[in-house]
């Protein structure tokens, strides 16, 4: 068959009738109490999760359509709770912000900028799946419902380490103990290193510190960078310096080598390369006590919405079992609710694992500041 | 309209479609850059605080020393090498010469990431050469990944190549009846590169060390992969102080960087513009 000038042409003009049309519908739907809009970001396996759980939860019953505005993470991702916070303050109502996805940090931010009054509450007795929630949320309680866990652990080598510390001093006498063999990465590259130099630090002040973003705590941080420095010449070396790789991934391909036996990672990171058997079975994850920083990542529905009874019906079926085995096949995120409900094929990645908390930090700017410190004061120790 | 003016004008209007984008994309970028490196953080309005924080941090100083460092080596080395493989491409005839001359560009083509991970693969303290080594007992540490040796063998990688073709383009403008003629007349091989290659050819080398000066300067995906913590170069303390939020630091870097640039251009200029004895009449 020849492909024509022409017909190219009808492709395309069939297409553009197709997508009027199709926007014309989703318009005049818009305030019916059936159709709701979920608004989320990040990379592209949220992405893919969300598009599953969507079509799920759309097939699964008749009362509400649910339709997704994905914003991909670097292309404007913060102009998402930027256009929130600006329809909030400029006076609208009735718009299609029914349901945002948010961290519990992320809710901090909105709570402060905005008030109690931005979230509308959700009837948690009505839901069905509530029950099932295993963790409460540090902020936003009763409007804020967590659907995943995301969080820093010790990810060590098995083989090389049998009994890995359980916490931060045994760590820290273990990184002593082996020098070489430990490594974490700058903390301006990636959230697995940052999340190591935070808690050293923040592990010496008082825990309501990590949730603050005054100056004043930055007087007291000189214990932490004593401790970071005292571990300094224990680390990772190359050509006989010690160096801290770039990137969370920097480190994840020293352990995946063998070229170390521990570092802080990222828990989806690691178990999600295990799955795709770039990381070896033998590379294991703990949590530490005092813990190193998480999230945990959920939804609650703006008051400027339109359709709050969709949303909560969403927010629901986020707690179900079928959702949360989504969530953990497509991007190993840590259910929030009891394994024993969950697809035992998927759980066995992440059965070893027990997440008792996870320990939000929110220090604004201070994060920046922190991490200027440490590139001055201890990246140039050579 | 008579068609003189008409010839005037035309070609001023097929330019401005190009210059209204250059305006865009181009100069106003960098007048907004130089206006921000102006911008102070400390003691706000405008003055030098941005530059005077480079000249006067020795952490700053060293970072840029060692950026020098790293480019006027690979200068040298890139050139150097790649002079050799034009003049040996040029004048023999031999079958491996064909064959590099047909796979020198090879690494041109390939994307410039791609290049550096599988550097990294093969380098890397438990990378190829480390497994090779310990299939036979030994335990080779190169010492290259997180090192400025690595960076450099990298950029000589990217940059032999390039060199390379400009020189050899200068190489094959060279007769050979003049290289005959100056064999028929009894002259060794060493006199035949000092009276009559070189002449005709060291302006090209110049060139080609503007260039890859120019390049190398701003690098950033070779040095922020390979490269240690400190000191870092300067397209990394770049992107370090723009994450952190210090744009009008970042900005007078980018000044900075434009300058010893310029530097380089104004040589290139000057090479260009000589002429030689026997060139003028």
């Amino acid at each position: 068959m020849k492909i024509t000038a022409k017909m190219v042409l009808g492709v395309l003009a069939g297409a553009m009738v197709l997508t009027t049309l199709t926007s014309c519908t989703s318009t005049a739907t818009a305030n019916d109490g059936k159709h709701f809009t979920i608004w989320a970001s990040g990379s592209d396996n949220v992405k893919v999760q969300f598009e599953q759980q969507v079509s799920q939860f759309n097939e699964s019953q008749d009362e509400y359509v649910a339709e997704l505005q994905f914003i991909t993470s670097g292309t404007g991702a913060e102009s998402l709770s930027s256009r929130l916070i600006a329809a909030y303050k400029s006076g609208q109502t009735n718009t299609d912000y029914d349901l945002i996805e948010a961290s519990d940090s992320e809710m901090v931010n909105y709570l402060n900028q905005c008030g109690e009054d931005f979230f509308v509450d959700v009837d948690t007795a009505s839901m069905e799946n509530y029950e099932n929630l295993n963790y409460q949320p540090s902020v936003g309680q009763g409007m804020f419902i967590p659907y995943r866990g995301t969080t820093v652990l010790l990810a060590y080598n098995s083989e090389t380490v049998p009994n890995p510390p359980t916490t931060t001093e045994e760590l820290y006498q273990w990184i002593k103990d082996n020098p070489g063999r430990f490594a974490y990465n700058t903390p301006s590259s990636g959230g697995a290193g940052s999340s190591f130099v935070q808690t050293s630090i923040y592990n010496f002040l008082p825990e309501e510190a990590l949730s603050s973003a005054d100056e004043k705590w930055s007087e007291e941080w000189d214990q932490g960078f004593d401790l970071l420095e005292s571990l300094h010449p224990y680390m990772y070396q190359s050509a006989g310096k010690v160096v801290y790789p770039n990137k969370n991934q920097g480190t994840l391909d020293l352990l995946a080598n063998f070229e170390i036996d521990m570092c802080p990672a990222w828990a989806d990171m690691v178990i999600s390369q295990k799955m795709q058997g770039t990381m070896p079975e033998s590379i294991q994850l703990v949590q530490l006590d005092p813990a190193f920083t998480g999230n945990l990542v959920g939804f609650a529905a703006p008051s400027i919405g339109s359709n709050s009874e969709g949303a909560q019906a969403f927010m629901d079926y986020m707690l179900s079992p079928e959702a949360q085995n989504i969530a953990l096949e497509s991007m190993a995120a840590l259910p929030v609710i009891d394994f024993s409900l969950l697809d035992a094929e998927l759980v066995k990645n992440i059965e070893s694992l027990n997440i008792s908390e996870f320990r939000s930090s929110s220090i604004g700017d201070l994060g920046t500041e922190i991490n200027e410190r440490w590139d001055r004061e201890i990246a140039t120790l050579g | 309209m008579d068609q003189e003016r008409k010839n005037k004008i035309l070609p001023y209007l097929m330019l401005m479609p190009a210059m209204a984008i250059m305006a865009i994309v181009v100069i106003y970028p960098i007048f907004s850059c130089i206006a921000t490196s102006f911008t102070q953080e400390e003691a706000g309005g405008f003055g030098l605080e941005n530059y005077l924080y480079f000249l006067a941090d020795p952490m700053q100083l060293t970072n840029i020393g060692y950026t020098l460092a790293i480019v006027l080596v690979t200068v040298v080395l890139a050139v150097g090498i790649a002079y050799l493989l034009s003049i040996y491409l040029r004048f023999s005839n031999s079958r491996v010469s064909r064959w590099i001359g047909k796979l020198y560009l090879l690494p041109r083509f390939i994307p410039g990431l791609v290049a550096v991970n599988g550097m990294i693969t093969i380098i890397s303290n438990s990378g190829l050469l480390n497994r090779l080594s310990r299939l036979f007992g030994a335990d080779w540490q190169l010492g290259l990944i997180y090192d400025a040796k690595g960076i450099i063998l990298m950029n000589l990688w990217f940059n032999i190549p390039f060199a390379t073709m400009l020189m050899g383009a200068a190489m094959s403008a060279i007769n050979n009846s003049e290289i005959e003629a100056a064999k028929d007349v009894g002259a060794g091989k060493l006199r035949i590169f000092w009276k009559i290659i070189l002449p005709l050819t060291y302006r090209d080398i110049f060139i080609s060390a503007t260039f890859v000066f120019m390049s190398n300067i701003s690098s950033f995906t070779t040095p922020y992969l390979m490269g240690g913590n400190y000191p870092t170069m300067m397209g990394v303390t770049m992107y370090n102080l723009y994450g952190n939020q210090h744009f009008g630091r970042s900005a007078a870097l980018s000044v900075i960087m434009f300058i010893l640039s310029a530097l380089s251009a104004v040589m290139y200029i000057y090479v260009n513009m000589r002429k030689d004895q026997w060139e003028k009449n």
